[in-house]
C-alpha cells in the first residue's frame, strides 16, 4: 500500500474537525494533540514490517474499534444537521451513505489517494481565502487572538442578531450577569452557586421568555435548543481572555499523565490503523497530504478563536461550518463552506475505504461484515455521545489491543498481547462506572487507558515465546 | 546508512520531536509560553518547527528506500 492510501485510514473528519475546535477553543491539551495527530501517522508509516497477526481476539477488536471510529465521524455529521437545523438522523444517514457505497464501488480504492489529496488541498483554501481577506497570516492572528480583554458577543453575532441552536446537550458556566432569551420552547436548567449549598430550578420557557442568570450560575440546555444572548457580555464557558486563550492555566506538571495518556493513545491507534508504506518516490505524498490537513485543521482553529461564540454550542463543525460565512461574506464564505464540506465528506469516504482494508486484513472481508459495522456505527450515533470520547475510545482500544499484534514477534504473541491490552482498557475504561467517585490519580487513566493498557499489551506480546509457525499478514 | 537502521533513527527522532510539546507546555515556568514575534515558542514548535521536522524527516526516509 503506498504512503498515502495507507495515511486515509488516519485522516478521518472526526480528527480533523477535533483538531480545529480545540484549538478554536483553547484547550489546553490543544498544542500537542494538533502535533500528535501528525506524527503519530508518520511514525506508522515508518514502523517496521511485521505485520500484524490474524486471529480471533485481533478480529473482534478491530471491529469494535472501526465501529467506533465511524460513530464518532457519524456524530460529527449529526452535529451538523443540527447546526443547519435538520434532524440528526439527516446527517447520520448522508454520512452513512459514502461509507458504504465505497465499498461496493469497485474504481474506489484506485481513485481514492487521489481523492484524498483534493479533499486536503481543498481544505487549505478557506485558511488562504481568510488569510488574503483580513491580511493576517496564521500567527498574526494567533497574536491578535493572544492579546484580547474579555471575550465578549460582538454586536453583530448570530447569537445576538437571531439566535443560534445548540447541536447537543450543553452546560453553560457564567462569569458575568446574562438575560438569556429562549427561542424555542424547552426545558431550561439553571444552578444557582450563590449559597453554599447550590440551588437547582428547572425552567420551562416558551418562545420569547427570557432568564436573567447571575455571574457563577451554570445553565443546561437540551440538544436543540435555540437562544439569544446579550451584546457585550462574556461567552460563557470561553476562556477568560486572549491570554488564557493562549496560555490555558489548567497546562503545568499536573496534567502530565493526561498529555502522556493522550500520546500513547494516538500513537498506538496510528499504528494500529496505519500500516507499513510501501517505499519510493510517490511515498513522499503520504506525509504531504498529513501535514497539508493537519495545518489546515490548526489554521482553520486559530481563525476562529478570533469568534469566540464559534464554539459556545459545543458542537465540534460550528467553526469550520459558520468561519467563512463571517470571515468572507456569505457571496464567498458559503460556497466555500459548502466546498470544505464537500472535501470533508470525500475524506469520511476515503477513511473509510481504509477501514474496510484494515478491517478485512484483520477480520473478515465478508460485506456482511462491513454493513453490520456501519449499522452499528449508526446506531451509535443516534445517542448524543461525546465525539471525543467516542474517538479516544476507538484510538485508545486499537492501541491497546490492535497495536501489540503488530508489534509481536510471533503468534502466540499476537494473541497475548491484545487479550491482556484489551482487558485492561476496559477494566480501566470502565472505573467510573465501577466505582464512583474515582481518585483524581486515576482519571487520567479513565480518559486514556491506553496509557497503562498498550504498554502491557505490547510487553506480553515481546515477552511470550514463539509457538507458531510466524505471523500471518493481517 | 542502512534502511531498516535509518528508519529506527527515524522514529526515534520523530518520538522525541513529540515528547518536546508537552515538555514545554508543562514544564514548571511555562518555558513554552514564552513569546517570539507574538507567537508562544510552545505554539511555534507545534504549528510550525517539529510538524515541518517531522514531515521532511519522514519523507527523506520513505523516498530514500527506494533509491
Amino acid at each position: 500500500m503506498n504512503a498515502l492510501a495507507a495515511s486515509a485510514a488516519w485522516l478521518q473528519p472526526a480528527l480533523v474537525v477535533a483538531v480545529a475546535f480545540r484549538v478554536a477553543a483553547g484547550e489546553a491539551d490543544a498544542p500537542w494533540l494538533a502535533l500528535t495527530a501528525l506524527v503519530a501517522p508518520l511514525v506508522a508509516l515508518l514502523a517496521s514490517g511485521r505485520p500484524s497477526s490474524r486471529n480471533p481476539v485481533v478480529a473482534v477488536v478491530a471491529a469494535v474499534a472501526v465501529t467506533l471510529l465511524l460513530g464518532a465521524d457519524f456524530l460529527v455529521a449529526a452535529d451538523v444537521a443540527t447546526l443547519l437545523g435538520a434532524s440528526r438522523w439527516h446527517g447520520v444517514a448522508l454520512a452513512a451513505l459514502p461509507a458504504l457505497a465505497v465499498a461496493a464501488w469497485a474504481p474506489a480504492r484506485r481513485v481514492s489517494p487521489w481523492a484524498l489529496a483534493v479533499a486536503a488541498a481543498v481544505l487549505l483554501l478557506v485558511p488562504a481565502a481568510v488569510a488574503l481577506a483580513a491580511g493576517a497570516m496564521p500567527w498574526s492572528a494567533w497574536h491578535r487572538s493572544g492579546v484580547r480583554g474579555a471575550l465578549t458577543f460582538s454586536d453583530g453575532s448570530a447569537w445576538v442578531t437571531g439566535g443560534e441552536r445548540f447541536a447537543r446537550a450543553t452546560t453553560l458556566r457564567f462569569a458575568e450577569g446574562q438575560r438569556v432569551v429562549a427561542l424555542a420552547p424547552g426545558v431550561y436548567r439553571v444552578v444557582e452557586r450563590d449559597a453554599a449549598t447550590p440551588t437547582v430550578r428547572e425552567w420551562r420557557l416558551a418562545s420569547g421568555e427570557a432568564l436573567t442568570l447571575r455571574p457563577g450560575d451554570e445553565l443546561t440546555v437540551e440538544a436543540g435548543a435555540r437562544v439569544r444572548f446579550e451584546a457585550g457580555r462574556r461567552v460563557p464557558g470561553a476562556p477568560a481572555s486572549g491570554i488564557t486563550w493562549a496560555d490555558a492555566p489548567a497546562r503545568g506538571p499536573r496534567m502530565l499523565p493526561a498529555a502522556l495518556g493522550a500520546l500513547v493513545t494516538l500513537l498506538g491507534g496510528a499504528l494500529a490503523l496505519v500500516p507499513q508504506a510501501r517505499r519510493g518516490r510517490v511515498a513522499v505524498a503520504g506525509p504531504a497530504v498529513l501535514l497539508a490537513v493537519m495545518m489546515a485543521a490548526l489554521a482553520w482553529g486559530v481563525y476562529a478563536a478570533a469568534v469566540p461564540d464559534l464554539v459556545l454550542a459545543g458542537a465540534w463543525p460550528a467553526p469550520l461550518l459558520r468561519l467563512p460565512a463571517l470571515a468572507l461574506g456569505p457571496a464567498a464564505g458559503l460556497p466555500l463552506a459548502a466546498l470544505s464540506g464537500l472535501a470533508l465528506v470525500v475524506m469520511l469516504a476515503t477513511a473509510a475505504l481504509a477501514l474496510r482494508e484494515r478491517l478485512a486484513r484483520a477480520s473478515s472481508p465478508a460485506p456482511e461484515l462491513w454493513v453490520a459495522v456501519i449499522v452499528a456505527a449508526t446506531a451509535l450515533a443516534a445517542w448524543s455521545f461525546d465525539p471525543w470520547r467516542v474517538l479516544t475510545l476507538a484510538l485508545g482500544l486499537a492501541a491497546a489491543a490492535w497495536a501489540p499484534a503488530r508489534l509481536a514477534p510471533s503468534t502466540t504473541g499476537a494473541l497475548a498481547g491484545p487479550i491482556v491490552g484489551g482487558v485492561t482498557f476496559v477494566t480501566l475504561a470502565a472505573l467510573p462506572i465501577l466505582a464512583s467517585g474515582t481518585p483524581a490519580w486515576l482519571e487520567a487513566l479513565a480518559r486514556y487507558p491506553a496509557l497503562v493498557a498498550m504498554p502491557l499489551g505490547w510487553l506480553a506480546a515481546r515477552l511470550m515465546p514463539p509457538g507458531g509457525p510466524g505471523v500471518a499478514e493481517a | 546508512m542502512s534502511g531498516p537502521r535509518g528508519r529506527r533513527i527515524g522514529i526515534a527522532a520523530l518520538l522525541v520531536l513529540l515528547a518536546i510539546a508537552p515538555l514545554l507546555a508543562l514544564a514548571p515556568a511555562a518555558p513554552g509560553a514564552v513569546r517570539i514575534a507574538g507567537v508562544s515558542v510552545l505554539w511555534w514548535y507545534v504549528g510550525f518547527a517539529a510538524p515541518l521536522a517531522a514531515t521532511v524527516l519522514a519523507t527523506l526516509l520513505l523516498a530514500h528506500d527506494a533509491e
